[in-house]
C-alpha cells in the first residue's frame, strides 16, 4: 500500500473518531449516578464506547477512502485487481477484536461480581409487584409497608422480588440495577445508594394496560432520616392510618395508576374516569373484586373492609 | 444427468400434454372452490367442538372461544389451501388416482392470473412472496407510524392503550414473521435455483404451499385488531400472553403458519442446495448467496419448532387449561423465554444472514473484485450458525434465570461478533482497489454495511452484561434492533431487489428514483433510530403509550423523522409499479456479473435452462483475464445478448 493512502487512512480516521468522541463527550448520555453498582456499569459503558468508537472509526475511513478514491465513471468497464485474499490481514481482523471482546468480557464479569455482592450486612426488602402497583415490606425493621422504596444512603440493600400477576421488570435509572420480578420465584438485586433525593422508579416489562404508570419514587435518606422514618412507621404491616380505613389511601395506593378521580387527585387514563360514575354500589364491588375489561381483579389483594370503605368513597361521590 | 433430459423434455412436454378433464367450476382449483371450501371447513371445525362438547355434557355446547380455535384459525386455513388446489397431486396420489409426477401444468405465469393460483415455478413463488411481504411491510410500517403519531408527546392522545399494545405487538410481529424471514425466502426462491444451474427446487409443490401459507398468517395478525388480545409484544411473553384477553390466540396461530412456511422452505431450500447444484459446482464454488441461504435453512429447520413449541404452549395454558407457565399451579414462566428465546435468538440470524450473502454477491459485483477471503466468508457463516444457538439467555440477563448462566452467555455473545466482524472487514477489503460503481444496489449494501457496523457495535454493548441490565426493555433495545433489521435486514433487501429487479421482470428500474429512495431512507432511518439510543439510556421504557414529559422534544422530532422515513418508501413502490409496467427492456446480464443467473435471460425462460450449465470455477473471478464461473454450451447466451451499457 502507498504511504500516500495510509495516511489518508489514519488522517480520515482521526477525524471521525475525534466527532464521535465528541459526540460522546458533550452529550449528557448517562442518568445522574447515585448508587455504587451505577459506577461499575458507567466504567464497563465507557470502555466499551471507546473500543466501538475505534471499530466505527476504521470502518469509516475505510469506507470513505474508498468511496472517493476507487470510484469509477458508469462507462469504465474495466475490473479491479483480482486479489483473492491476504491471510496476514485476515489473522489481524480476527485476532484484535478477539482482544477487545475478551477486555469487555472480563471486565464485565468482574463488574457483575461485584455488583451482586453488597457490602457488609444488607438491608432487606421484599419487593412486591403486581398489576399495576409496587409494595415494599422491611422484615427487619418491623414489617413496615410501603409504596414507595425507602433507602438509605451509603449501606447496600438487597431487594428480593417477587411478582403477583405477570412478569415486572424493577429499574432506577439513577441506580442502574434491573432485576424482573417473577411470579413464583424470588430474584434479588443489590443497590448501595451514594446520593440522598427522591428518584423515579418504574416498571419496564410489559405487564398489561397499566404498563406505563406503574410508577413510584425510591426515596434515599441518610441514615439517621432513614431510621427517623421507620420509627415512625406502624409496625407489622397494618393499613397506613392505623384504626379508621383510609379509603382515599387505598385508592391512590391502588386505583390511581388507572383511574382518574378528582377528589383523591388521581390522573391515570388507563381505565375509565371515575368522577360520574354511574353504577350501583353491588356492580362497583363485583368489578373491584373481580375485575374484567382489563382491570385485575383485587378481591385478594383488599380485604373486606377495605373493599367496602372504597365502594362507599367511590359511589358516595355522586353525591 | 437425468436433470438434462428432464429439463430439456419439459417445453414439449408441456405443450403436448392432453388437458385433463374439465371439472365444473365449483370443483375446480381455484378460488370459487377455495371460498367454498373455507366456509366448509370453518363449518367442520364449529360442529366437531360443539359436538365434542355437547357429547361431553359442557355448558354451552356451543362456545365460541374454541369454535374460533378450531374452526377459523386451523380449519379455515386447511379448507382455503385445499380448494387453492394446494393439496390435489398428494390427494389424488394418496386416495390411488392416476397421476403425472411430470405434470408441469401448473408451472410457469403466461399471464397475471397465473401469479394468483397454486404454481410451482420457482420464479412465480419468488415474486409471489416478494410481492405479498412488500404488501405485509407496507402495513407493518402503517402500523408502526401510528406508534409514532401516539408517541408525538408524551400523554395518551389518540389510543387507548389496548389498542396501543396491539400497534406494537403486530408491527413487530408483521415485520419479523410476514416481511424480514419470508422476503428473504422469495428472494432466495428465485435466484438460488437459478444460481445453482437448477430448472425449480427440489419439492416445487411443497414450495407453492409454503408460500400460501403466508397470506393466512398475515391475514391473523391484521384480524386480530377486530378481536382484542394481541397486545403482549411480538414477544409474547407468559405470563401475561396467557392472561391477555382471547385475542391473542390469533398471535399464536398466526405463528404457526408463518412457522410451518418457515420449516417448509427451509427444507427445500437443503435439499435442493445438496442435491440439485449444476455439475462441476463444489461447495467451494458455491456463490456466498447460496452459502448464507444453506446456513439459515439450517438454522430454520433446527430452530423454528421452538418458537411453535413456546406459542402452543400459550395456547394450551389459555385454551385448554394446562400449567405450563402459571406458577401457582406448578408451572414456571422463565420457562416460556428460554423456549422462545432458543428460536428467537437464532431467528435474527435467520434476519440477517441472507443479506449477508446478497451484499456479498452486490459488492463484488460492483467493485469489479473477487471477494475477499471467499472461505474465511463461508466459514464465518458456518460459525454463526453454531454460536448463534449459545446465546439465547443474553435476552435474560434481567430475568431472574441461574446467575450463573450469565457470564458464558455473555463470553458467546461477544464471540460471535468476531466472525461478523471477519465478514465486515472482508465487505471492505473487496472494495479496496476496486473500480466502484455506486448504482442503487451498491448504494444500499454500503448503507447496510455502515448501519450494521453501529448495529453490531450497540449489540456488543448490550452483550456486556452491566451495560445490558441498565438498558434492558429501554429504547436502547429499540435503537439496536431497528439498527440491525432496518439498517440491517432491510437494506439488504432492497439492495437484493434493486440488484435482481432486471432478472425478475426483464425491465430496468428508474436510477434516478431508486438513489433518491436510498437518500431518503438512510437520512430519515438515522435521524429516527439514533435518538433512540440516548432517551434509552436516560431512562425511557419500552412499549409505553405515555412517558415523562423530558423525553418529549426528542420523541416529536423521531416522530417527524419516522414520517419521513415512512413517505420515502413510497418512492419505492411507485418506482417498482411504474418500471415493472413500462421500464425500459433489460438485458439479460446488466451489472456485468459472474454467477449463473446472468446467463440466462431477463427474465428468465420458464424452465430456466435449456440446456445443464457448467461450472468451470469460482463465481468471483472479476479481473483475471478469460476467467469464467460457469458456461452454457459454446457460449451461446453471451453471444446472443452482448452487454449493453446505458
Amino acid at each position: 500500500m502507498r504511504r500516500g493512502a495510509i495516511v489518508a487512512l489514519i488522517s480520515i480516521a482521526l477525524v471521525v473518531a475525534a466527532i464521535t468522541t465528541a459526540i460522546a463527550y458533550f452529550v449528557d448520555w448517562l442518568p445522574e449516578q447515585a448508587s455504587e453498582e451505577r459506577q461499575g456499569i458507567d466504567l464497563v459503558f465507557w470502555v466499551t464506547v471507546a473500543i466501538c468508537i475505534f471499530f466505527f472509526a476504521v470502518v469509516a475511513s475505510v469506507s470513505i477512502y474508498s468511496g472517493v478514491k476507487f470510484r469509477v465513471k458508469p462507462d469504465d468497464l474495466s475490473d479491479g485487481p483480482p486479489i483473492h485474499g491476504h491471510t496476514g490481514l485476515e489473522i489481524v481482523w480476527t485476532a484484535v477484536p478477539t482482544i477487545c471482546v475478551t477486555v469487555i468480557a472480563v471486565l464485565s464479569a468482574v463488574v457483575l461480581t461485584q455488583n451482586d455482592s453488597s457490602k457488609g450486612k444488607p438491608l432487606r426488602v421484599e419487593v412486591l409487584a403486581q398489576q399495576y402497583a409496587w409494595q415494599f415490606t422491611y422484615p427487619e425493621e418491623g414489617g413496615i409497608k410501603a409504596t414507595n422504596l425507602y433507602l438509605p444512603i451509603n449501606r447496600s440493600t438487597k431487594l428480593e422480588l417477587t411478582a403477583r400477576d405477570v412478569l415486572h421488570s424493577f429499574w432506577v435509572p439513577e441506580f442502574g440495577q434491573k432485576q424482573d420480578a417473577v411470579p413464583g420465584i424470588v430474584t434479588t438485586v443489590v443497590i448501595t445508594p451514594t446520593k440522598t433525593g427522591e428518584y423515579r422508579l418504574i416498571c419496564t416489562e410489559l405487564c398489561g394496560l397499566g404498563h406505563a404508570l406503574m410508577r413510584t419514587r425510591a426515596i434515599v435518606l441518610s441514615q439517621a432520616d432513614f431510621a427517623a422514618w421507620t420509627k415512625k412507621q406502624p409496625q407489622g404491616g397494618g393499613s397506613a392510618s392505623g384504626g379508621e380505613i383510609d379509603a382515599k389511601g387505598i385508592f391512590t395506593a391502588n386505583c390511581a395508576p388507572c383511574h382518574t378521580l378528582t377528589k383523591a387527585g388521581t390522573n391515570g387514563m388507563v381505565g375509565p374516569v371515575l368522577d360520574d360514575l354511574a353504577l350501583p354500589p353491588s356492580a362497583v364491588e363485583h368489578q373491584i373484586r373481580n375485575g374484567g375489561g382489563g382491570m385485575p381483579p383485587f378481591g385478594n389483594q383488599l380485604s373486606d373492609d377495605e373493599i367496602e370503605a372504597l365502594v362507599q368513597y367511590l359511589t358516595g361521590s355522586n353525591g | 444427468m437425468s436433470e438434462t433430459t428432464t429439463s430439456q423434455s419439459h417445453a414439449s412436454q408441456h405443450a403436448s400434454h392432453e388437458p385433463p378433464r374439465r371439472r365444473h367450476w365449483l370443483l375446480a382449483a381455484g378460488w370459487p372452490r377455495a371460498a367454498w371450501m373455507t366456509v366448509f371447513f370453518f363449518l367442520l371445525g364449529m360442529g366437531i367442538v360443539v359436538g365434542l362438547r355437547a357429547l361431553g355434557g359442557y355448558e354451552p355446547a356451543l362456545d365460541w372461544h374454541p369454535v374460533i380455535v378450531v374452526g377459523a384459525l386451523t380449519m379455515a386455513p386447511l379448507g382455503f389451501l385445499s380448494g387453492l388446489g394446494a393439496f390435489d397431486y398428494w390427494v389424488s396420489y394418496a386416495i390411488g388416482r392416476p397421476t403425472q409426477p411430470e405434470d408441469h401444468s401448473s408451472h410457469g405465469a403466461y399471464s397475471w392470473k397465473d401469479y394468483f393460483r397454486v404454481n410451482t415455478d420457482h420464479k412465480v413463488i419468488g415474486i409471489q412472496y416478494l410481492t405479498t411481504t412488500i404488501f405485509f411491510f407496507l402495513a407493518g410500517g402503517l402500523l408502526a407510524l401510528l406508534v409514532r403519531a401516539e408517541l408525538a408527546r408524551p400523554e395518551t392522545n389518540y389510543v387507548d392503550t389496548q389498542t396501543y399494545n396491539e400497534l406494537f405487538t403486530v408491527h413487530a410481529s408483521l415485520m419479523i414473521f410476514l416481511f424480514i424471514i419470508p422476503a428473504f425466502a422469495g428472494l432466495a426462491n428465485f435466484v438460488v435455483p437459478l444460481m445453482l444451474g437448477a430448472p425449480d427446487m427440489a419439492f416445487p409443490r411443497l414450495n407453492a404451499l409454503s408460500f400460501w401459507l403466508l397470506p393466512i398468517a398475515g391475514i391473523m395478525l391484521l384480524t386480530s385488531f377486530f378481536f382484542p388480545g394481541a397486545g403482549a409484544g411480538w414477544t409474547n411473553y407468559a405470563p401475561l400472553s396467557v392472561h391477555e384477553p382471547f385475542g391473542n390466540v390469533f398471535f399464536s396461530m398466526a405463528v404457526q403458519w408463518a412457522g410451518a412456511s418457515s420449516i417448509m422452505t427451509a427444507l427445500n431450500f437443503l435439499v435442493t442446495i445438496i442435491t440439485m447444484r449444476a455439475p462441476g459446482m463444489t461447495f467451494w464454488r458455491m456463490p456466498l448467496l447460496v452459502w448464507a441461504n444453506f446456513t439459515t435453512s439450517l438454522l430454520v429447520v433446527i430452530a423454528t419448532p421452538f418458537i411453535a413449541a413456546s406459542q402452543f404452549f400459550v395456547m394450551f395454558d389459555r385454551v385448554m387449561h394446562t400449567h405450563f407457565f402459571d406458577s401457582g399451579e406448578g408451572g414456571y414462566a422463565l420457562g416460556y423465554q428460554h423456549i422462545f428465546w432458543f428460536y428467537s435468538h437464532p431467528a435474527v440470524y435467520i434476519m440477517i444472514l441472507p443479506g449477508f450473502g446478497i451484499v456479498s454477491e452486490v459488492i463484488s459485483t460492483f467493485s469489479r473484485k473477487p471477494i475477499f477471503g471467499y472461505r474465511l466468508m463461508a466459514l464465518s457463516l458456518m460459525a454463526i450458525l453454531v454460536l448463534g444457538f449459545s446465546v439465547w439467555a443474553h435476552h435474560m440477563f434481567v430475568s431472574g434465570m441461574a446467575g450463573y448462566l450469565r457470564v458464558p452467555m455473555m463470553v458467546t455473545t461477544l464471540l460471535i461478533a468476531i466472525p461478523t466482524g471477519i465478514k465486515v472487514f472482508s465487505w471492505l477489503a473487496t472494495l479496496w482497489e476496486g473500480k466502484l460503481h455506486f448504482s442503487a444496489p451498491m448504494l444500499w449494501a454500503l448503507g447496510f454495511v455502515t448501519s450494521f457496523v453501529v448495529g453490531g457495535l450497540s449489540g456488543v454493548m448490550l452483550g456486556a452484561v452491566p451495560i445490558d441490565i441498565h438498558v434492558s426493555d429501554t429504547y436502547f433495545i429499540v435503537a439496536h434492533i431497528h439498527y440491525v433489521l432496518l439498517g440491517g435486514s432491510l437494506f439488504t433487501i432492497f439492495a437484493g431487489i434493486y440488484y435482481w429487479f432486471p432478472k425478475m421482470t426483464g425491465r430496468m428500474y428508474n436510477e434516478r428514483l431508486a438513489k433518491l429512495h436510498f437518500w431518503l431512507t438512510l437520512v430519515a432511518f438515522n435521524t429516527t433510530f439514533f435518538p433512540m439510543h440516548l432517551i434509552g439510556i436516560q431512562g425511557m421504557p419500552r412499549r409505553v403509550a405515555t412517558y415523562e414529559d423530558r423525553f418529549g422534544d426528542w420523541n416529536l422530532f423521531i416522530s417527524i423523522s419516522s414520517f419521513v422515513l415512512g413517505a420515502s418508501f413510497m418512492i419505492f413502490v411507485y418506482n417498482m409499479i411504474v418500471s415493472w409496467k413500462s421500464g425500459p427492456l433489460a438485458p439479460a446480464n446488466p451489472w456485468r456479473g459472474m454467477t449463473i443467473e446472468w446467463l440466462v435471460s431477463s427474465p428468465p425462460p420458464v424452465f430456466n435452462f435449456d440446456e445443464v450449465p457448467q461450472v468451470v470455477g469460482s463465481p468471483y473471478e472479476y479481473g483475471v483475464p478469460g476467467a469464467r464461473h460457469a458456461i452454457l454450451n459454446g457460449d451461446r447466451a453471451a453471444d446472443l445478448e452482448p452487454v449493453r451499457t446505458t
